[in-house]
Parts: C-alpha cells; structure tokens; sequence
C-alpha cells in the first residue's frame, strides 16, 4: 500500500534572481511573494514530486511566514552569473534560510547553488567565475554547484535529479 | 460540551467574532458562517463526514479577518442523495444571494463540490479539491450496513465515523486536529449522521467537468488519510491539468493541523483564478447578518438543547416534532414550514403505502424524504417501545434456562 506513495520533495529557491518561472513576478501580487510550481522526476525506478517553491527575489522571506519553508528537503541557492552582487548575497541567503527553516542537522542540511543565466550575452557580460562559486561552495560544506541557465533549459535536469537525490540523502527511509 | 476536550483559544476568539447563522431553507436546516467582504465572490469550504462549519474557523480567520477575502463554511444540510444535495445547495446560494462561488472540499465535502460543479458548471469557478474522490463505490461495499444506516442508533453512527479518524500516537498538531473534529462529531444529530454516511455510499461518480482544469487544484496530505490513496490517484488522474499543492503532512483535517499551507496555498489558488482579495474592506465585527440569529450564545444554546433532546429521547428527533429555534426571525421560513406540515399530514394517511415503500425512498424527492423522516420515527417508535419486551422475554427465558439446569 505505501509502495505507491508519492515521494514528495519541497524544495525552496532563494536568491536576488527568481529562477524557476520569471513570469511569476508580474503576477505577484502584494500579499503572497511566492509561488510554486511541481515537477516529477524519475530516478532510480521511483518518481519523485518535486514541490518547487520560488520567491523570484522579490520578498525577504521572513515575510511569507512558516509555510514557505515547513518540511523543506532542500535549499537551492540562485545567483545570477552576471551580478557580483547576487553572488555576494549568497551567504546570506544561506544563513537566513538556516535560522528561519532551523531544520534539525543544519550542518548536513542539503543546499545545491545554482549559477543562472549562463547564456546571456554569449558568457561575455560573465562577472563570477566557476572557480569563485566552486571555492565557496567547498567551503560551505562541499555544496554542489550547477551552471544553468532557464530560458535553455541547460542543466537544468541535472540540477534537479541531484536535488532529489540530495534530499533522499538527507532523510533516507523516512515515512513520507 | 461535556468532554474532557477544552476548545482552543483561537477558537474561542473566532467564536467571539464570528457570529454562526443558521436558516430554514425548504425542509433543510443551514447552519454555516459567511464573514469577509460582501463585494467579493465567495469561497465555500465543505466538510467532511466527520465535519462541521467550525472545522474551517482558522481559514475564517485567516483569509476573510486578515487577508480580505470572503469565506463561507457550511454544515452538510440532511439530505439523503446527491440530487438532493445538489438542489438543496444551489436554494442555500440562493438564499444567501450568492451567484458564483470558489469551491474548496475536503473528503466527502469534495466529492459534493465536484457533483455541484458537474450540475451546475456556471456558478462554479473553481475546485480546491482535498483528500477526496470520484465515486462512492469502495465506501458502499465496505459499508454492507449502508441499507439501514438511517435505523441505526446514533452512538452506532458516532463511533462508525470515529473509528474513520486514525487512531494512534500523532505529532501534537495532528493530535489537535482530531480532537478538535471529534469534539464536533459529538455535536451532530443522529439525522445529520446518518445523511452524511448515506451520501457516502449512495451510488454516484463525478462525471467530466466543463470547468477547465487550470481552475483546479488537488490539496492532498501525502503522510495519510482516510481516503484510500488508489481513489486519490484515481482523482489525480482525471485532472491532469490541475496544479498539485501536496502538503507533505497534516493528516486528514490540514486545514486544522496545517493552517499557514493550506492558508497559502487558498490563497495562491485565489490569485491564480483571478480573484482579488479586498483587504480594506476586512471588517473586524460586522454588523450584518444574513438571516443568522441574533447572536452566537443563541445560536449555542439552541445546538446544546438539540443535543440534550438527541441524547434523551432519540424518536422524538425529527424536523415535524421540532420546529426550527431560528424560524421566528426568518421571514421566509413560515410558508415553508407550513408546507412542510402538510407535507407530513399527508404522508401520515399514506403511511401504510410508505412503508412498502421505505427501501426505495431515500432515493426520491423532497416529499417522500420528509416522509422517510417522519417514517423512521415511527420505526423508531416501535423498536424501542418493544424493545423493553424484548428484554423482558430474554430475561424470563435464561431465567427459566437456568432453573432448567438447575433441575437436570
């Protein structure tokens, strides 16, 4: 009976640039800056849900209250490839997530950052290099570094697949 | 409320606010809360089996006090088939002049939103759809008794839909929200018991929707629920198009044990429909009343006298023999109950036909339901004036038994 049970992973992306669905901003209204789209992803002969959460940069998250981040299975951290400062922003993104979301092994909590928008401009407008993002996620506990970019669609699988597989990581037999 | 169950606080902030309105409408009795702003259209949140209006008090709280939305959460009326409930439904929006309306439902409140929404596909403008499912068949065969659920006592019934809720060590919230539903179960009558198991076997499936499936979305709880997860799939299945808002817990009441998710995703629901909240117009005590009573306390009273009577003597339980507490203040009950009297005077001549007639009449219209009604309490009357002889010939028989083998 529980065989056919949905694995369901709430994933969370924060960062200045919003990732998943930039159309999501001009729809946001005051009230709630957030929204989520779902994504099945199939691995190992089990489908995953994936429950992405995006807050496309628009809000301090502290603001969208406990639902926004309950049971979250794993925080991906955006940057945009081409802001400095969306990089900069990164660590504290990665504390505000820790102290709002207090999962309970916050040490081991699965993060993945995503470079985004890799694309423009054919790479050349490019200010954060690969190695400036692999050194800082080494030091943060070996997080794993993706370059992406949404509107190609590059890597963008990959990312999630590791998301899943992170976050299965995390809490192994677990009754979901 | 006599149980060792103490309500929670906000709950009893919610009752303070929140006045409960209960109307006569044709034979059925609404018991529902409507607060929010009048100019927007309205959600309507349906319980379950095992729930009441109150079980939504903290999306009440939430979307219509704060955020600005006008919310409606309603009590199951007593009726006896989906047809029924469909007319029924569509008077209450009437009455309350209500034209189109947001759906969300949960279990059984769910399976009604749907069968409302297939019948009448232009007041609905959207399904949030919560643990819930297309059809009643698994329900009728797992419930052989389902012929004579309206002869079955109510502690019988009680503890029938009781034993539906999990049992069993839950995280503190969860705890909370079974409590909480329980406290309700024990609030309801034995009619309104039995109307809402017979729902759940009376044989019927949703049938495809004219509402586009970009209007829907499935809230399930993915720890567990009562409804079997084959029927969800099943659900899941027929609205591919529609956006899944999983919560990873809650149970079977998320809207008691998950407040903020559920709150959040009703909201993003409402937005991604269209449907603009009015957050200068939350009011914080309104002043209005649909035809509600005059007050909560009232309202209280009246359901604590209604419980006494249910408790003492069950025969007397039936709409004739108790005129409805609120009908004084509503203009338009007296004509219905009128009609109703007649109804059951008539039925009264003919009650030697009905009771030939009693399998197939749950299924009939609205004459022959009060006419059921009346029926059952003659039933009822009978058994237990007979059962005192039963008893007493049990008695006299082991008795005798005994003396017997005393002989031997």
């Amino acid at each position: 009976m529980a065989s056919r049970r949905r694995m369901l992973l709430k994933v969370i992306i924060l960062g200045d640039s919003g990732y998943v669905n930039r159309k999501f901003s001009n729809q946001y209204k005051a009230t709630i800056g957030a929204d989520f789209l779902t994504k099945e992803v199939q691995f190992d002969d089990r489908l995953f849900t994936l429950q992405i959460w995006d807050t496309a940069g628009q809000e301090r998250f502290q603001s969208l209250g406990v639902a926004f981040y309950r049971g979250a299975d794993c925080c991906v951290l955006v940057h945009d490839v081409n802001v400095m400062k969306s990089f900069d922003n990164l660590n504290n993104w990665r504390e505000e997530f820790l102290i709002q979301a207090s999962p309970s092994d916050p040490e081991n909590f699965p993060f993945v950052v995503l470079g985004n928008k890799v694309d423009v401009d054919g790479g050349n407008s490019r200010v954060v290099s690969e190695k400036k993002a692999k050194a800082w996620c080494a030091s943060k506990g070996n997080i794993p570094y993706f370059e992406t970019s949404a509107k190609e669609g590059f890597n963008v699988d990959a990312a999630f697949e590791c998301i899943a597989r992170n976050a299965l990581k995390n809490e192994p037999e677990e009754e979901m | 409320m006599k149980s060792v169950f103490s309500a929670p606080g906000d709950y009893i902030y919610f009752k303070s606010q929140v006045p409960l309105h209960r109307i006569p409408i044709g034979t059925k009795q609404w018991r529902y809360y409507d607060f929010g702003p009048k100019v927007v259209t309205p959600l309507i949140c349906l319980p379950g089996t095992a729930g009441t209006a109150d079980v939504y008090y903290k999306q009440i709280m939430c979307l219509s006090m704060k955020v600005g939305y006008r919310v409606i959460s309603v009590d199951i009326p007593c009726v006896w088939n989906h047809q029924e409930w469909i007319q029924s439904f569509e008077k209450f929006l009437d009455a309350i002049d209500v034209h189109h309306i947001h759906l969300y439902g949960t279990s059984l409140g769910g399976f009604l939103a749907q069968l409302f929404a297939q019948h009448r596909p232009r007041r609905v403008k959207s399904l949030i759809l919560s643990n819930t499912f297309l059809e009643t068949r698994s329900f009728a065969a797992a419930m052989p008794w389902a012929p004579f659920v309206s002869w079955t006592p109510s502690f019988l019934l009680k503890r029938y839909v009781l034993t539906g809720i999990r049992d069993g060590p839950h995280e503190p919230f969860i705890a909370d929200s079974v409590d909480f539903v329980v406290s309700q179960v024990e609030t309801l009558s034995r009619d309104e018991l039995a109307s809402r198991l017979t729902l759940t076997v009376d044989s019927a499936s949703v049938k495809p929707l004219l509402l586009s499936e970009s209007f829907i979305t499935i809230m399930d709880t993915n720890d567990y629920s009562a409804i079997p997860q084959q029927l969800k799939d099943q659900l899941s299945e027929r609205y591919p198009g529609a956006r899944r808002a999983y919560l990873k817990t809650g149970g079977d009441f998320p809207f008691l044990s998950r407040p903020d998710e559920v709150n959040l995703h009703l909201q993003l629901h409402l937005r991604r429909v269209g449907l603009e909240a009015q957050p200068e117009l939350v009011q914080s005590i309104p002043k209005d009343g649909t035809g509600g009573g005059p007050s909560k306390e009232n309202d209280k009273e009246d359901r604590d006298d209604e419980q006494k009577d249910n408790g003492g003597n069950p025969e007397s339980n039936s709409e004739e023999s108790q005129p409805s507490p609120s009908a004084p203040e509503s203009s338009e009950s007296h004509g219905l109950d009128e009609q109703l009297l007649s109804n059951a005077e008539i039925h009264f001549i003919d009650q030697k036909d009905s009771i030939i007639l009693k399998p197939s009449a749950m299924s009939m219209n609205q004459h022959s339901a009060a006419a059921g009604i009346l029926l059952r309490s003659t039933w009822e009357f009978f058994i237990f004036s007979l059962l005192p002889l039963y008893v007493d010939s049990l008695y006299i028989y082991s008795n005798n038994a005994w003396k017997l083998r005393q002989l031997v």
